[in-house]
């Protein structure tokens, strides 16, 4: 077979590449039309990106890609940003001004002093009321912030993601794992804690952990809301995908976890019921059918948006109920499972126990 | 000054379904942003991926690098209906750097090792694709890219020059050569 020529089938990339415009383009459009080599070639630079086009994707399977996601988003939250200089000090500014409105909010709010001074830690900004009975402490390159009596608004600036500062309470600590928070001590307990930017972990002696996202306030005075919040935790204001803070965490907490508390609408019910259900025996303090209970609802709802949450807790709740073998195997199994997890580090400190 | 991302609050309304206003409220620092935006293109920004680099093992580090990066860079961004192209254009950015940052020390070990890494020998690999993947990936992987970027991407050659920051010369010259290639190892294939 005799190979079609022309002197003029290189246009047909060109025009391919938009190498040819305006009159040329026209001039060889209507070449390419009546020429059968150059309409070969043509169409045969189409098939070539036809068949890339048509190529097989190997689609990773779903845990995967919930398991790069999560490692995404972990990274994001965990990324430090260091914006230019004027940028930083525009929104430091900007900060130092929203954070005085909080401030001043919350005196009106609390009846707290009006006299109000400032102290620079060495990565923290403290503001302090009047009557606060408060100090500063820095051990094996923690820093440490002791409150007794009064309000205290702090603002942190995290040399790194790992280094946090604590809090300490009258009646248990406070882990800074965000930037922004004020709390209020009185008479040898904590009363109040408001979180605007970040997220901090409320520890109290004999209650469990709260950890506390931005918009919300911890108050000592509000009744227990088990099936959707931690004892005290209200969201203020109403953001507009609520969140519930994460619900125990015996041994401390690195990434705070949330979930959202309306079950989304693609959402099965029965899904939603069941991780209620658990969530309920789990807050009731009923250890071993919670872990029953979140054990089922892996099994049943693995594509679940809240799987590893319950993968998680039913650790907790075995960890809770004294049940170390079983815990250790809850615990192996969601690592294997969840090899990137948002609680992983959490999940190997209590399977080390 | 240290920002760290935010979850979404306020009365914004939850659903804001374009490109550009997903990427205004990550340039915002909002979480859940991010987590649309990956939703909506990891699928795309892989397969590419996947295909330029001959099913490397770092494609999910390079997904990962390329969304990261759009994050930081999303307050940039030129509001374009579909974001696809840039992020698409980030990630083959991301690609052209490590191998620059790689050419070198693969092309070293390999000469002391006399051999090539496991982990970059495409034969297992090659064994269970098509005619068409098996000779792509004999391309070189920036005439790979290049070629992937048009006419898989659909993107112009003026997108692709400044997305591997080329000139667009390059991006042409690459175009023809990758082409001539791949259609010869495919005539290779239906040959005798």
């Amino acid at each position: 077979m005799t190979a079609l020529r022309c002197p003029r089938t290189f246009e047909a990339e060109a025009m391919r590449d938009g190498r040819l415009v305006g009159v040329e383009r026209a001039r060889f459009e209507r070449h390419l039309a009546a020429c059968p080599a150059c309409s070969h070639e043509a169409r045969a630079l189409e098939s070539v990106a036809e068949a890339l086009r048509v190529l097989p994707e190997r689609t990773p399977d779903e845990l995967h890609v919930r398991r790069e996601r999560t490692r995404l988003l972990a990274a994001f939250d965990g990324a430090l940003v260091q914006p230019e200089r004027r940028k930083a000090a525009r929104a430091w500014s900007y900060g130092l001004g929203a954070a005085a409105l909080a401030f001043t909010g919350a005196l009106v709010s609390w009846r707290a002093q009006p006299a109000v001074h400032l102290a620079k830690a060495s990565g923290a900004v403290v503001r302090a009321s009047g009557a606060a009975v408060w100090s500063e402490h820095r051990d094996a390159g923690r820093e440490r912030v002791v409150i007794e009596q009064g309000t205290l608004f702090i603002h942190v600036e995290h040399p790194s993601v790992v280094e946090h500062l604590v809090v300490a309470l009258p009646d248990g600590e406070l882990e800074d794992v965000g930037t922004t928070f004020t709390v209020t001590a009185a008479e040898g307990h904590t009363t109040l804690v408001m979180v605007r930017e970040g997220s901090v972990v409320l520890r109290l002696r004999g209650r469990l952990p709260v950890a506390i996202r931005a918009g919300y306030t911890w108050t000592a005075n509000t009744e227990p809301t088990p099936l959707s919040a931690p004892a005290g935790l209200t969201p203020a204001p109403a953001p507009a995908f609520p969140l519930v803070a994460a619900p125990a965490d015996p041994v401390g907490s690195t990434l705070p976890r949330f979930t959202r508390t309306a079950p989304r609408s693609d959402e099965p019910s029965d899904a939603s019921a069941a991780f209620r259900a658990a969530m309920a025996a789990f807050d009731g303090g009923d250890s071993r059918d919670a872990a029953a209970r979140f054990s089922r609802f892996v099994v049943e709802h693995p594509r679940d948006p809240r799987a590893e949450d319950a993968a998680y807790l039913r650790v907790v709740a075995l960890f809770r109920a004294g049940a170390g073998t079983d815990m250790k195997e809850a615990a192996e199994r969601y690592l294997r499972r969840y090899p990137n997890g948002f609680r992983r580090a959490e999940v190997e400190r209590m399977s080390a126990r | 000054m240290i920002r760290r991302a935010i979850l979404s609050s306020g009365t914004r309304a939850p659903e804001a379904t374009s490109d550009p206003a997903i990427l205004r409220r990550l340039a915002e620092g909002e979480l859940d942003a991010l987590g649309e935006l990956y939703d909506r293109y990891h699928a795309y920004v892989r397969r590419f991926l996947t295909h330029a680099t001959s099913d490397a093992d770092d494609v999910d580090d390079l997904v990962h690098a390329t969304f990261l990066t759009a994050a930081q860079c999303a307050a940039r961004y030129d509001g374009r209906p579909s974001c696809r192209p840039w992020l698409i254009g980030i990630a083959a950015q991301l690609l052209r750097r490590r191998r620059r940052a790689f050419g070198t020390f693969l092309a070293v070990a390999a000469s002391l090792r006399n051999h090539r890494a496991a982990a970059f020998d495409p034969r297992p690999a090659l064994q269970a694709r098509s005619d068409v993947e098996r000779a792509l990936s004999r391309l070189s992987e920036a005439k790979r890219a290049t070629l992937l970027l048009a006419e898989v991407e659909g993107l112009s050659c003026p997108e692709i020059a400044a997305a591997l920051g080329v000139p667009i010369g390059t991006v042409w010259t690459r175009l023809h050569t990758a082409r001539r290639e791949l259609r010869a190892l495919l005539e290779e294939n239906d040959g005798p």
